[in-house]
């Protein structure tokens, strides 16, 4: 008899969801990872607590950054996977807007999934949100400004610091967004268009208050100088090592040596000492006065190093000396036989410095000018953590600013244009497209809606208000989150980057419509493991 | 209650937030959870404050009274109460001292900040307006500090006692507060153009040991090592000591390889036993040539740092010799000393050793211990030697110097004094209110919310004392609302309110404002938060 039973086909426990279930579990997944970061939207959006399970599990982190909530949950629905990445890739190509452009993507479904109910099909869908992402994109681009004319020191900074304003005050440091304003606007201009955010190192020092963050020009190192060796030193030839200063051993497991007195062990203790006094005499040979070792130096050749009246620095870590290479120009050796061929690292002035409660090593006037350090004090250390990731945020910001530096209006400005813009292609789109770059329209009007409801306005009024001020083409019209209105955001000079805000729609909407185009799930049948016996 | 669920009829333009159940659970939770922390420790605040047994898992016993201990060995589990352990801890480097006020500061504030939701004003509002009254109040704080000079010893003293004066020690603060005040004035560096002084509070070192009582603790212009000399029956006492402090061992050589000795008859034997002998006495004859009569050693973890037969040469030289200098204690000591560490034994020289006028091993029924005094080329440290009768005991007497020293530190980083006994805050408070009346919207209950929190220091020292809190602070309360209050404070010893400063019950300024300023920040973290995540790693 012919089994009434479907039959299978997938492996057993292998799971498939087809068309309108799999759009469903879509639709429901993207736009619960949307509702879930949507109230951290905006200047008075809200913090979220992440606590971790597992292994360092009941660590507390606090944070309002999309990117870092969205990479520490973990998601199992295949839709909300995918906007997790998207805020991954747009944290990593500008760093901020990472909300936003979840957001975004999460709006343009929950708006596809009405339409869809409407037996609209996906395809038409699609169609329309591409007339509607065109017409946004062009409106966007209409709508920057710049001052590549007359481009001048000046006007750059104001630029830069209404950009690095307006993205700060939307984190933690909205308080103190003045102080870290000029900051990062200082750090930025400092690397004179190149761009190279590595060349800013932050470092963390718990104790302090916010606003006692300061940038340093020059170049931190959180490390102690060796005991007995000078504690500055001005003009620095650096030599940046990484090598074992304990023996050469050889490193064949289990190499002995056989004798058959004390006295040769002895002979051979002191030919050890020998062969490291010998490199001691080779590093020394690159006339160097301050060597920095990303290893240990230990007791004897610091003695030697001190007997030299070398500064010698050990046990720096990686990151620490890749970046002094870059900064001091010299180059990371590890074998020292030929001295003229070396880069050495130069720098006028090297002091320690007593930062809290912590000595620190300076290195000023570092060959690569730009380079310079930010210092972030704050009350605990998930303030610190927070106030890192704002200050990196605001970095990535003018940062891409300065490379493209077009700028245009916040405070939802650009999306109520943009909406503005596909609604009116909608208009002028004949068929069934039309409602699709409609609900595009809606999806982009939802941004300063959230950005209104989380400050407790009323949402509904305030979109009302903007998009009549925008339907009559007054397209500098945002909202004044100071005092719950809508005021002209040039004047108040709320500005975003250009960069930012299309790559966000931009990324949004090719996220929204690769998700639309799913209609089947399939999953892998597990693997099978045998019983975790870890206990965890 | 707090804001209900729902969106029904929002009418427009109303500015009363409406807020959905889940952020509102989330802060209610939030807040109540940071409350019971600072709940459990608001009784160990002031003078009349009580202490607190902790029992670790592994059975120890803790008695303090510190805020920064007891939070630090309480282990809480929710987010929000985890954040007000890192409050304390932060005021704890920051300011030293303190600990308590802060955390029981920013239980208040929380505790007003909740009436405020229930109002329905916006928590992004509220943290905005506790802003606003954080910088009047220290506005408020700063304008009633009065400054010091830092020559002045007696102002020091002040701060010292009244920051021992609420802890287990508070009858020996006679004793332990010119103890704090010596030791930091002999570290302190003043900074050369500028108010105040640099304290690095590293080179102050607190030797713990059971045995006498509190009273019997002493500052040492010089270096304590807390354990016996090794020799067995060398010298106990040397006078005009040549000191030398070594890096290597004085054991059987060892290569950095593996080694074997491979011994083939009797007479090899015999050899190696000999050559091991000799090697010794050439490094022991080395040092004696040099004048060496002290000699401290390294500690090593890869061999014995000093054979027995060492120890039996150096007997017979006379030589004292101390073994088990931890590496990180090298830079301490070298800075005690004036000395250099010697890594190597052809750097045994005369010129390397330096001369201490006396070194001597005291004994003690409680274990022995060296001293060195009269290091004439060496830097600004000290040590201080804390007694006490029992591991416990000794303990919060070594916390209790540290809360002092650190307050005397606060004193020299930031040389003004605010009087005690809930003043500052009360007159903040009472200036808060005043202010409050002019200020327009929601600002105007934030910061009368505040001043209402700030009022928890007083009222807790109060009810601590076993007074009445609400006469007290009232009395209070009229004492700073005419304006001239001043110092007017809680006189716990008294049991009413008196001018503090003719009491003598100064604090720092730095630990007031650190105070104020770190649980704002953290309240209004708290209050930003409307989700708790669980994360995957």
């Amino acid at each position: 008899m012919v089994s009434l039973n479907p039959i299978r086909i997938l492996k057993n426990e292998a799971e498939e969801e087809k068309a309108e279930v799999a759009r469903m579990s879509s639709f429901i997944g993207a736009i619960a990872i949307g509702d879930l970061v949507k109230s951290t939207l905006g200047p008075k959006g809200m913090d979220k607590i992440l606590v971790s399970c597992g292994r360092n599990s009941g660590q507390v982190e606090v944070t309002n950054d999309g990117a870092t909530i969205l990479k520490s949950i973990g998601v199992d629905n295949p839709a909300a996977k995918i906007l997790v990445d998207m805020s991954k890739v747009q944290d990593e190509e500008v760093g901020d807007g990472t909300t936003s452009v979840t957001v975004l993507a999460a709006e343009l479904l929950r708006e596809a999934e009405k339409l869809i109910e409407q037996k609209l099909h996906p395809q038409t869908i699609i169609a329309g949100w591409r007339i509607a992402s065109d017409a946004a994109k062009q409106a966007l681009a209409e709508a920057s400004f710049d001052h590549q004319k007359n481009l001048n020191e000046a006007s750059l900074r104001v630029d830069l610091e209404n950009i690095a304003r307006t993205t700060l005050s939307s984190k933690i440091l909205s308080n103190h967004k003045e102080h870290f304003t000029k900051l990062a606007v200082d750090a930025v201009l400092r690397l004179k268009g190149s761009g190279n955010l590595k060349a800013i190192q932050i470092i963390k020092i718990s104790g302090g208050l916010l606003e006692e963050s300061f940038l340093d020009e020059g170049f931190l190192l959180n490390k102690k100088v060796g005991v007995h060796q000078p504690k500055k030193v001005e003009n620095a030839n650096i030599l940046i090592a990484n090598t074992p200063m304990d023996t050469d051993k050889i490193k064949v497991f289990g190499s002995t040596i056989k004798v058959d007195s004390m006295a040769k062990i002895a002979e051979l203790e002191v030919a050890e000492k020998e062969k490291m006094k010998d490199k001691v005499n080779k590093i020394l040979a690159h006339k160097c006065n301050v060597f920095i070792n990303r290893q240990l130096i230990y007791n004897y050749p610091e003695q030697l190093f001190a007997d030299a009246g070398v500064m010698a620095i050990e046990h720096a870590d990686f990151e620490g000396i890749e970046r002094l290479g870059l900064v001091t120009g010299g180059e990371i050796v590890s074998t020292f036989d030929s001295p003229d061929k070396v880069k050495l690292g130069h720098c006028k002035l090297i002091e320690e410095v007593l930062i809290g409660d912590e000595s620190l090593i300076r290195f000023s006037g570092v060959a690569l000018g730009s380079a310079c350090t930010i210092v972030i004090r704050g009350a605990t250390q998930q303030v610190i953590d927070e106030a890192e990731r704002s200050l990196h945020d605001a970095l990535c910001v003018l940062a891409a600013t300065v490379k493209e530096p077009k700028v245009i209006c916040g405070g939802g400005a650009g999306e109520m244009l943009m909406a503005e813009a596909a609604s009116r292609a909608g208009a002028r789109t004949a068929g069934k497209e039309a409602a699709a770059a409609e609900a595009f329209a809606v999806a982009l009007r939802r941004l300063p809606s959230a950005v209104a409801d989380n400050a407790g306005y009323d949402s509904a009024d305030l979109i009302a208000r903007l998009r009549a001020h925008h339907s009559r083409g007054e397209n500098t019209m945002g909202l004044d989150m100071q005092n719950g209105t809508v005021g002209d955001m040039k004047k108040l000079g709320v500005t975003e980057s250009y960069v930012v805000k299309r790559q966000v729609l931009l990324s949004a909407a090719e996220a929204a419509e690769m998700i639309l185009r799913v209609d089947n799930i399939l999953k892998a049948a597990p693997r099978r493991r045998g019983p975790d016996r870890r206990p965890c | 209650m707090a804001p209900k669920a729902g969106g029904d009829a929002i009418k427009a333009n109303s500015s009363v937030y409406k807020d959905k159940s889940k952020p509102t659970d989330i802060r209610l939770s939030n807040i109540n959870a940071a409350k019971a922390v600072a709940d459990a420790i608001r009784t160990s605040l002031g003078p009349r404050g009580m202490d607190k047994m902790i029992q670790a898992a592994n059975g120890e016993v803790t008695i303090t009274n510190d805020g920064a201990t007891i939070l630090k060995q309480m282990s809480v589990i929710h987010p929000a109460a985890k954040m007000l352990v890192e409050l304390s801890r932060a005021q704890d480097i920051e300011a030293g001292d303190g600990t308590t006020s802060v955390v029981v500061i920013a239980g208040a504030l929380l505790d007003s900040a909740e009436k405020l939701l229930q109002k329905g004003i916006h928590p992004t509002v509220i943290s905005d307006g506790f802003q606003k009254a954080l910088q009047l109040a220290l506005q408020v704080v700063e304008n009633m500090s009065t400054p010091v000079d830092l020559n002045n010893e007696d102002a020091l003293l002040k701060a010292a006692a009244t920051s021992l004066n609420s802890k287990v020690v508070s009858q020996h603060s006679t004793i332990l507060a010119p103890i704090a005040v010596q030791a930091i004035r002999a570290v302190m560096e003043p900074i050369v153009s500028g108010v105040g002084a640099r304290v690095d509070l590293r080179d102050v070192k607190v030797i713990e040991r059971i045995g006498g009582t509190v009273e019997d603790a002493e500052l040492i212009q010089g270096l304590v090592i807390p354990h016996r000399a090794a020799n067995v029956n060398g010298p106990h006492r040397i006078e005009k000591a040549k000191v030398g402090l070594i890096q290597f061992c004085i054991s059987p050589p060892k290569t950095d390889m593996d080694h074997n000795v491979i011994v083939s008859d009797y007479a090899a034997m015999d050899r190696v036993l000999k050559e091991e002998r000799q090697y010794i006495l050439n490094i022991v004859k080395q040092i004696k040539k040099a004048g060496c009569n002290v000699l401290l050693v390294q500690k090593s973890i890869l061999r014995d740092a000093l054979s027995d037969l060492a120890v039996h040469f150096l007997d017979k030289i006379k030589t004292m010799v101390i073994k088990d200098i931890e590496r990180e204690d090298i830079e301490f000591v070298c800075k005690t000393l004036g000395c250099r560490p010697i890594a190597s034994l052809d750097h045994f020289t005369a010129e390397n050793l330096v001369n201490v006028d006396l070194v001597e091993e005291i004994n003690e029924p409680g274990g022995k211990y060296i001293k060195m005094t009269g290091c004439g080329q060496g830097g600004r440290t000290v040590s201080v030697l804390v007694r006490g009768s029992s591991g416990a005991v000794v303990a919060e007497a070594a916390r209790s110097l540290h809360d002092a020293l650190c307050a005397v530190r606060c004193v020299a980083r930031r040389p003004a004094l605010l009087a005690g006994g809930g003043a500052p805050e009360a007159a903040a408070a009472a200036s808060l209110a005043r202010a409050s009346l002019a200020a327009p919207g929601a600002d105007h209950y934030c910061l009368r919310a505040y001043a209402d929190a700030l009022e928890v220091i007083p009222s807790t020292l109060a009810e601590n004392a076993g007074l009445n809190p609400i006469e007290t602070v009232t009395e209070l309360r009229a004492a700073h609302a005419a304006g001239a209050g001043g110092g007017a404070g809680v006189n716990v010893r008294r049991g009413r309110v008196t001018d503090m400063r003719t009491e003598h019950v100064l604090q720092p300024l730095h630990v007031t404002a650190s105070a104020l300023a770190l649980a704002t920040e953290t309240v209004r973290a708290i209050l930003k938060i409307d989700d708790i995540i669980n994360t995957m790693n």
